[in-house]
């Protein structure tokens, strides 16, 4: 997971994300992200991005290079570091017809946002009716030596808030039909790219402009038995790997991936749960009131007559992210933690 | 301040000034009855007195046109008022029933008529919409039609961080919109000493390479004249202007504050002294263009006015407690539907 590399092969600027495929056609998880983007931006004039160095320089990860250069100043906005108004701006704009879509460099300065964000866009719709289809995406999670103020999952603030859609896609297919989803709903949506899978992830996406995933499904990602495992996000990834050594064993683990966290799909998590009884939520916000907390609540009231064991959790603990890398692993539930946490819960 | 070189000018033909003074007149008596009620226990919620700052709220609003956008504080129901808002459906709103502009989802003065008369819906942290009025003002821009946005905040949310970010972002971008101040001297309790170490607000445009003015907001006409000319520089494309509005909060931050921490000679001399409608009456008269008969026929007028929509608020029927989950999400319809069984029509 700690490992980066420099996407390979880059086009240049003004050309389209597709052409930085690699040569199998296979996209990353970063480049699904500018696919979707681009397509919405070309599909659509009403569709605009601002952010912090989002077009001259091409965003911090790089997701909108050559943008700019596409779409024009006018669509492409390098903004002041003013994460409120950066928000504010975009409500601003959606109420006036335009579809804006603001990149924050990391997920975690949405806190400097957070007024705007949970009193102004969470609630207008509510409140007036007017509807103010925003996009606010940005980089999360852990597990690339950030630390604690570039590693945060923000999640759990924002889904409190209600009123505001959560994506937290783990595959660069899902990754792109759903920004593409979140970019043609007409309510405002959190988008969050888990940065430890910008470049370490590559597969089949499709080149279907209209190719959408649908907000608030879920998806087995691996189906099994035994126990299911419930996850979104960087820790989809560490929850099949467990499931492949957990076969070895003779023990059947189903991968049920979110995919969108709020409001989440509760049908297929239930639908799993009623066929392997045994619930583990997997999770990178932190356990007191993290995603994982509700899902595990979703589980206790509506299917506790189909479980076998309690719902067990892991995620990480409620304080900062660690820098020092035995630290932040110990930090972050691991392979073999969630390994543990099968048998424990096959064992009961 | 103004001149005695300016007392004798009509900046407006006969008939508008004297629906300035009428505006002036309903928005004092509002203000009065809707305390009296409240004191009474008559009326639900809360009350935020504006009385006192009529000639900032009225002078400022007479400068835009129809297509312009305000984006007003809890303080600033005169402005509604001028801006076009039917008072039915306003006392409706007050009154928590179906046909107030928010369908009873909020109440008082936090009101808006977005896709009528171009208001935003108050929200109480302020100046939390200056952002976004940053973005509606972009899309002016964009669109190139002479529209401006204004907006308006107290002298207490010149502390704030986002005033700062949204007028320096205004400026940057050269947008079609004028910053208001409401400097009604309090901040809640707070003195202008306590709040800034500058003579005046108005002196800080100078850091953000703007104009700004300084206006006795007793003074309606003072006040329209430093408006005109901040909505011509905006259409213009001369980008933002910050006027700084002088007057006296003469009652308490809300219903509820008795403001015994305003020196009651400082109150008095406001009153006495500093009155806009009753400066503004005594100005028309001089001018001719009122005369007694013309005034108590106003007065009349407006008093009915009032009688007549707080009787549509009362007839009008409470929303449906069944409906307090709707109107989330866009896609239910909510807020697209007939609210039904209203006490009247779009016009009232």
């Amino acid at each position: 997971m700690a490992s980066t590399t420099v996407e390979s092969g880059a086009a240049g600027h003004g050309a389209e994300p597709r052409g930085k495929r690699s040569e199998d056609g296979q996209a990353t998880y970063l480049i699904a992200v500018a696919e979707a983007l681009w397509e919405e931006m070309e599909r659509d004039e009403r569709v605009i991005m601002l952010g912090e160095d989002i077009g001259v320089y091409g965003g911090a990860f790089k997701v909108t290079e050559g943008f700019l250069e596409r779409f024009g100043p006018d669509r492409v906005m390098d903004t002041p570091i003013a994460e409120e108004t950066i928000v504010g701006f975009a409500v601003g704009a959606a109420m006036e017809g335009w579809r804006p879509i603001a990149e924050f460099q990391y997920s975690d300065f949405m806190s400097s946002g957070f007024d705007e964000i949970t009193t102004v866009l969470s609630r207008y719709h509510y409140r007036s009716g007017v509807r103010t289809p925003v996009v606010l995406r940005a980089p999360s999670g852990g597990g690339v030596r950030a630390s604690s103020f570039h590693s945060v999952n923000p999640e759990p603030w924002f889904a409190y808030a209600g009123g505001i859609k959560i994506m937290c896609p783990a595959f660069p297919s899902d990754a792109k039909g759903l920004l593409k989803s979140a970019i043609r709903d007409d309510n405002p949506s959190l988008f969050l790219e888990h940065k430890a899978l910008y470049r370490r992830i590559k597969e089949h996406v499709s080149e279907d402009p209209a190719a959408l995933i649908p907000i608030s499904s879920a998806a087995v990602k691996r189906p099994g038995d035994d126990v299911t495992i419930v996850t979104y996000g960087a820790m989809v990834h560490k929850a099949l790997e467990a499931a492949d050594t957990l076969a070895g064993r003779g023990i059947s683990a189903e991968v049920v991936d979110l995919r969108t966290v709020y409001p989440i799909d509760e049908e297929t998590v239930i639908r799993s749960i009623e066929k392997t009884s045994r619930a583990l939520v997997l999770y990178e916000s932190f356990h007191f009131l993290g995603i994982g907390a509700e899902v595990a609540s979703v589980i206790a009231e509506k299917a506790f007559e189909h479980l076998d064991a309690p719902v067990m959790r892991l995620a990480p603990p409620n304080h900062p992210v660690p820098f020092s890398p035995p630290l932040e692993d110990a930090f972050l539930p691991q392979v073999a933690d969630i390994e543990a946490a099968v048998d424990r819960l096959s064992a009961w | 301040m103004r001149s005695d070189a300016t007392a004798n000018e009509r900046p407006l033909p006969d008939e508008r000034l004297r629906e300035m003074l009428s505006m002036l007149k309903l928005a004092r008596y509002v203000d009065e009855r809707l305390e009296a009620l409240y004191r009474q226990g008559r009326l639900p919620g809360a009350i935020y007195s504006g009385r006192g700052q009529e000639g900032t709220h009225v002078g400022t609003v007479f400068a835009l046109e129809p297509r312009d956008s305000l984006f007003p504080t809890h303080r600033d129901l005169t402005a509604q008022l001028a801006k076009g808002l039917d008072l039915n459906r306003v006392l409706a709103q007050f009154w928590g029933r179906i046909d107030g502009y928010l369908r009873g989802r909020d109440g008082n003065s936090h009101i808006g008529d977005w896709d009528g008369n171009r208001t935003y819906a108050v929200m109480s942290h302020l100046p939390i919409a200056y952002p976004v009025a940053v973005g509606a003002a972009w899309a002016y821009q964009r669109a190139g039609d002479g529209r401006v946005a204004l907006a308006i905040c107290g002298d207490g949310a010149t502390s704030n961080g986002r005033w700062h970010e949204a007028i320096n972002w205004s400026a940057v971008q050269r947008l079609p919109v004028i910053w208001v101040v409401n400097n009604n001297q309090f901040a809640y309790s707070t003195p202008n000493e306590k709040e800034f170490a500058v003579p005046t607000i108005a002196e800080r445009a100078a850091a953000y390479g703007i104009p700004g003015v300084r206006v006795d907001g007793a003074d309606v006409l003072e006040v329209f004249a430093a408006a005109r000319d901040a909505v011509e520089r905006a259409r213009g494309g001369g980008g933002p202007s910050l006027i700084e509005s002088v007057s006296l909060r003469w009652r308490g931050h809300a219903g509820h504050d008795p403001a015994k921490y305003v020196p009651t000679e400082l109150l008095e001399h406001y009153m006495r002294s500093k009155d806009p409608v009753k400066n503004f009456e005594e100005r028309l008269r001089d001018l001719g263009i009122v005369d007694d008969a013309a005034i108590a026929e106003m007065q009349a007028r407006v008093e009915q006015a009032f009688e007549e929509a707080h009787a549509y608020a009362l007839a009008s029927p409470f929303p449906e407690p069944g409906d307090v989950d709707k109107g989330v999400w866009a896609e239910d319809g909510y807020w697209t539907s007939d609210p039904g069984r209203g006490g009247g029509t779009e016009a009232g």
